[in-house]
């Protein structure tokens, strides 16, 4: 018998999707939400094989009413799923009490989230980073998951409250290793982050919403080939590359997209990562502009929600993508509409290569600015190699060769104000 | 540049003998993620026995905003508002009303609530007010 790869993708990985909507909510957002679950499952590698939707308030022992979980039940059992997710945050007895009638394992958008981000850590911190999510998950659970565990259980020796505790205790000492462990990894950055800055590179990073397409900008931009996918959390680990603007030096830092409602808990395991983003000289809020104006907009929020208290007045520049699938009247359109949310809008399509020098003079305009200096060297040897360091470190406009070297050049205040030390200006 | 009124409340919990609340409104002008400029700052106090409904919530910012002397699209946080709907809340002002979205006005809210909460402190300070 031929199994399809469908089937096989769908081998032990077959969900069946479940969302509860609040009553009066905007239909429209709850379908995108919807859609955004989907999207999770499929980057999760699961076959979505049903799914269950419920107008209501939340019920504290199923989430959902209790005929709709019945009604779960049901599907579950017909369709064969091997795992149900919801895409409402589940407290640990609901997730016991449904898994107990679905018969199968019960997991939220959170635990998704954990899940794929457990597949794509690849390094070591990265892989601690997921532990520490997941620990930080599970720590107010601790003691419920245990109780509920051994319910029918009978006090004695060890019995009780003596797991509860040593559960929670356990935990809390995993998580006490895993941040001391993350701590020393973040001290390693921060001098890393010093000695790029001294070197005179100006850090740049990538943000914005989960499949905005931020890899494939990074890729069109800094000329790279990392993992570019149409997929949710493509990237998990921060690449860093080199960017030529003119002559100017940069760092380019391709990072995690960010989600609506992503919980603190997650947003602070994954600070070291974040920081790359937050302790940057220059943002650049990727957008995907091929899409409804309202969605933009929520998507922007999510990003400036993420941002605002972690950055320190550092400029952002905002790149619409994708406008080669845009005509240019509902371009304006959109920006009427986003206008107040986008600041310092480029419009760019890094698939096709468009707007790429428009955007590398824009971040030109948005670095500390350099100085323009003119200095006479002698025609010597030494002077040849203060030329050859100033080539390095700034960009030479002019060179003439006479009795004297007169060079015209452009450079960060540090390396002028060392050039004049060396050797007074003849004209600034 | 857009012109907006961020306001905040504090003291929206139960002291001794009711609720002592403190509205404070500023009339900003923001680009999307800058506070560019601060153009005038009120604020005024409002003591109630019960609980407040979200209507004296509403009552309470739009006379805190009439006070300025700047117009502008109101911003407030969504909990101020008891989580409810942009629809529901922008139907009870008399003015153009927001939730907080962009920097700028999240900047614009943190600074309107570090106002209320510090002119509420001193209030209850200098006016002997039991909590």
């Amino acid at each position: 018998m031929k199994i399809s790869a469908e089937q096989k993708l769908g081998n032990g990985n077959r969900v069946i999707l479940v969302k509860r909507a609040t009553p009066n909510s905007d239909s429209e957002r709850e379908e995108y939400l919807f859609q955004e679950l989907r999207e999770l499952a499929k980057a999760a590698g699961y076959l979505p094989v049903g799914e269950l939707k419920q107008t209501r308030y939340p019920d504290s022992k199923y989430q959902l009413g209790k005929g709709k979980i019945e009604e779960l039940a049901e599907l579950v059992r017909s369709i064969g799923a091997d795992k149900v997710i919801f895409y409402n945050r589940l407290s640990t007895t609901q997730l016991f009490n449904i898994s107990e009638i679905c018969k199968c394992q019960v997991i939220d958008k959170f635990q998704l989230i954990l899940e794929i981000f457990a597949k794509r850590a690849t390094t070591h911190r990265s892989k601690l980073q997921v532990e520490l999510a997941r620990l930080r998950y599970e720590i107010p659970r601790a003691r419920a998951v245990v109780s509920l565990a051994k319910k029918e259980e009978r006090a004695g020796f060890m019995g009780l409250g003596d797991y509860e505790d040593s559960y929670e205790q356990d935990l809390k000492k995993r998580i006490a290793r895993i941040e001391s462990e993350l701590e020393s990894a973040e001290k390693d950055d921060e001098s890393l982050r010093a000695l790029r800055h001294k070197k005179g590179f100006s850090l740049i990073s990538l943000a914005g919403y989960t499949n905005a397409g931020k890899s494939t900008l990074f890729n069109a931009i800094v000329s790279e080939s990392v993992d570019v996918r149409n997929m949710l959390f493509t990237t998990l680990v921060p690449t860093t590359r080199a960017l030529d603007l003119g002559g100017r030096k940069a760092l380019l830092t391709d990072t995690v997209g960010f989600i609506e409602d992503l919980p603190h808990w997650l947003v602070d395991a994954f600070k070291s990562t974040l920081n790359e983003i937050f302790l940057s000289d220059l943002i650049l809020l990727v957008v995907d502009a091929n899409e409804k104006p309202e969605m933009i907009l929520l998507k922007l929020a999510t990003s400036h929600d993420t941002l605002w208290d972690r950055i320190q007045g550092v400029p952002i520049i905002t790149v619409l993508n994708k406008v080669d699938l845009v005509d240019e009247s509902r371009l304006d359109s959109i920006m009427e509409q986003i206008g107040y949310m986008a600041p310092n809008p480029v419009f760019v399509s890094a698939k096709k290569g468009i707007g790429m020098d428009v955007l590398k003079a824009e971040i030109v305009k948005h670095l500390t600015p350099w100085c323009f200096c003119s200095l006479s060297l002698p025609n010597s040897e030494e002077g040849m190699s203060i030329l050859s360091w100033l080539y390095d470190e700034g960009i030479v406009h002019r060179v003439e060769f006479g009795e004297q070297i007169h060079v015209d050049y452009e450079a960060r205040t540090e390396i002028v104000n060392k050039a004049h030390a060396l050797l007074g200006p003849k004209e600034v | 540049m857009w012109d907006i009124i961020a306001v905040d409340i504090s003291g929206r919990h139960r002291i001794k003998g009711g609720y002592y609340m403190v509205c404070a409104a500023a009339a900003l002008t923001v680009s999307a993620n800058y506070i560019e400029k601060v153009k005038q700052v009120k604020i005024l106090p409002l003591w109630l026995k019960r609980a407040p409904s979200l209507l004296d919530v509403v009552q309470l910012i739009e006379d805190t905003a009439d006070q300025l002397s700047f117009e502008g699209t109101i911003v407030a946080e969504k909990g101020d508002m008891y989580n409810k709907p942009r629809w529901v809340t922008e139907s009870m002002f008399s003015r153009a009303f927001k939730y907080q979205e962009s920097i700028a006005e999240r900047r614009s809210i943190e600074l309107v609530h570090h106002i209320s909460q510090s002119a509420r402190n001193l209030l209850i300070k200098e006016l002997q007010i039991e909590t």
